[in-house]
């Protein structure tokens, strides 16, 4: 089993990793020939969220050499918030002592521990050459394990809606959130959405009316369901955890553009896309689950 | 909106309220400023609205709204039942409308944009936030609203008719447009909440309860003994200074010396004019006013007095002070204080109608004899 990659793009994979690390502590990180994918399914996991990531490879990284028996996959479970640490090290800030000119990310074995080595090159501001390294333990999945990891299923969304901002929804849902535990997230296939809580004290609806529906999505409903043409102004609805759905916000700042698909009180499911929607490097997609209250 | 409950003869009623206004901070500044307990009676009247906000049986809280405060304030009496003379009802029967409603509720749907003041709507924030009103800058998130005013008023000219589109069509700055409306008992209260015309908008209904009677703290002026107004700065620095902890806090007053010779005769140790003191378990606290008229702009004692109050309940009017210019602060002769804030306007307005707020704190009863 060989894994060595240099990481070129570290602030974008920094980024995806704070937006995963808010979610779980601990995470799968499946590397593939073509893609990387991050997986976080932990049923601990308050609000049932799951994310199934997949990055391409040559967004974030380069001289990428993998090899295993597994048809040269490599599946690992590790700490999310060792991976943040170490990247965030390497990572080109203001307030880093050294400039990072080259980092190494390779799998190693270290005192019979199965470890993902970062091996950081940089200059200090004095010009002076500097190397730190970081070992994060992992736990390298067996691919009967890794067998075992299945995406959700879920039937064929009611509506696919381009999200405002992440940065202009997580406030609302920042003063949403301490006032009702569910969150009814509505939208049709005419631009609209909203967000709405119902409690005993208040009822909060903020509507959006000027959303873009993916064509994606209408055609193919299109197709599968010729003979029943559906109403574009007819709302499709899913209560969710607001807890999750604020976990899920997190990752604005990874994000460029985000489609929410909703199936109509059964889950929700986001594509959060890292880099332009037109040449994406990667989609972070987030499962929701609906919840069921007896109203 | 929320009269299809009603029965048909109501909805026909025009609301009890219906207020609006292009940028909400001033309005959720004087909110904020009684914010100390989440249950609110909110009186509607003709002339505006009142908030009152009672803690322990001591204290209590009240913002005076007045309807300036709105670009746009209207209140049908809900006791003009006929639904002709409905829209001129009686001017001489004020008959006000009272209901109570969440108030940190109210607040966070106001800045549910996150647009409507920084100052951090936290409740129960006496000790916690408190270094935060130690700022160097005077207030600067009200200076903010004060630029902001004046700005779009010279833009925008002088009154005149504005429709909605112009209270959230502003996409310039930064301000949220609100319009309130409260169709009557057992209604919700609705708002109408939006940034600008381009963005989201979000409605709001409030549940809104029958209102509980509440604390009366009943100030005579012939009863004062100690009446000061001065800068809101001078009293805000001092309370600042004082340590969370502190348990106690006593105002002392003497009547001032003869009112020959202004500083002389009793800068030798004499009898201050102002003490504020504070006792903790660490130690206690002392501060004397001078008697000058820059720092004490009115200052009236008959005789000597000495009251304390818990500091739990002083730091509550914090938040209004923070925000406010002018502070009046009265006792009387059982140690009812009075502390009323004077909240400056971000549009210039006739000095007597400004908003402002008032806290009365009954005074810790081992100081009575």
């Amino acid at each position: 089993m060989r894994f060595r990659a240099a990481i070129e793009n570290v602030n974008t994979f920094c980024r995806i990793i704070q937006a995963i690390e808010k979610l779980q502590k601990k995470c799968i990180i499946k590397f593939s020939e073509e893609v990387m994918c991050i997986i976080c399914n932990s049923e601990a996991n308050e609000g049932g969220i799951q994310v199934w990531s997949q990055i391409k490879v040559d967004s974030l990284f380069t001289s990428y050499r993998i090899q295993s028996n597994a048809s040269n996959v490599i599946t690992m479970a590790l700490s999310s918030e060792a991976l943040l640490a170490t990247l965030k090290s390497a990572s080109t800030s203001s307030k880093s002592a050294y400039e990072t000119e080259e980092i190494v990310m390779k799998l190693a074995k270290k005192n019979d521990q199965a470890v993902l080595s970062f091996e950081i090159s940089g200059v200090t501001r004095q010009g002076r050459k500097v190397r730190v390294a970081h070992d994060v333990k992992i736990e390298v999945m067996k691919p009967t394990q890794v067998a075992e990891l299945k995406e959700p299923m879920c039937p064929e969304p009611d509506v696919h809606i381009i999200l405002p901002p992440l940065q202009k929804l997580r406030p609302i849902v920042e003063r949403l959130r301490p006032m009702s535990d569910f969150l009814a997230v509505r939208a049709n296939n005419n631009g609209r959405l909203q967000l709405s809580i119902r409690t005993d004290t208040v009822n909060v609806d903020t509507e959006w009316k000027n959303c873009k529906n993916t064509s994606k999505a209408s055609t193919a409903s299109q197709e599968q369901e010729p003979d029943e043409p559906r109403d574009p102004d007819e709302l499709f609805s899913v209560l969710v955890s607001t807890k999750s759905f604020f976990k899920f916000l997190n990752s604005h700042v990874v994000s460029t553009t985000t489609i929410a698909c909703i199936c109509r009180n059964h889950c929700m499911i986001l594509y959060v896309y890292v880099g332009d929607l037109a040449d994406a490097g990667g989609v972070l997609t987030f499962y929701i689950p609906g919840q069921l209250v007896d109203e | 909106m929320a009269q299809n409950e009603d029965e048909s003869e109501e909805a026909n009623l025009p609301p009890v309220l219906k207020a609006s206004v292009h940028d909400v901070r001033y309005f959720a500044t004087l909110l904020r400023g009684v914010n100390f307990v989440n249950r609110a009676t909110v009186t509607i009247a003709r002339s505006g609205f009142i908030v009152v906000v009672e803690e322990a049986r001591t204290l209590l809280g009240t913002a005076y709204i007045f309807a300036h405060v709105f670009d746009e304030y209207t209140y049908n009496s809900e006791t003009a039942t006929a639904p002709q003379d409905s829209q001129n009802s009686d001017p001489d029967e004020e008959d006000n409308v009272a209901f109570e409603i969440p108030l940190n509720t109210l607040i966070e749907c106001l800045n549910i944009f996150g647009t409507a003041g920084s100052i951090g709507a936290v409740t129960g924030s006496s000790t916690g936030t408190y270094k935060k009103w130690k700022r160097s800058g005077d207030g600067s998130d009200q200076e903010g609203d004060d630029d902001d005013g004046h700005g779009r008023r010279t833009s925008s000219g002088t009154g005149g008719t504005r429709g909605i589109e112009n209270y959230f069509g502003n996409a310039s700055d930064k301000g949220t447009g609100m319009r309130m409306s409260y169709a009557g008992s057992g209604c919700p209260l609705t708002l109408l909440i939006a940034e600008d015309a381009a963005g989201p908008t979000t409605t709001c209904e409030i549940t809104t309860y029958e209102p509980e009677p509440h604390l009366q703290l009943p100030f005579e002026s012939e009863r004062m003994v100690l009446k000061i107004i001065l800068k809101s700065s001078w009293l805000r620095d001092a309370l600042s200074e004082l340590d969370p902890s502190c348990d106690k806090l006593t105002f002392i007053g003497n009547p001032p010396p003869a009112a020959n010779g202004r500083q002389q005769p009793r800068t030798a140790g004499g009898t201050p004019m102002l003490r504020i003191q504070a006792v903790g378990t660490l130690g206690s606290t002392e501060m004397d006013y001078p008697n000058d008229r820059d720092v004490l702009e009115t200052f009236e004692c008959t005789r000597p007095v000495s009251f304390s109050y818990r500091f739990g309940h002083i730091s509550r009017t914090l938040r209004a002070l923070q925000s406010s210019t002018k502070t009046s602060l009265r006792i009387d002769d059982e140690g009812l204080l009075s502390l009323q804030f004077l909240m400056p306007s971000p549009t210039k307005i006739a000095a007597d109608s400004q908003a402002f707020i008032e806290f009365r704190c009954l005074a810790l009863d081992d100081e009575l004899e």
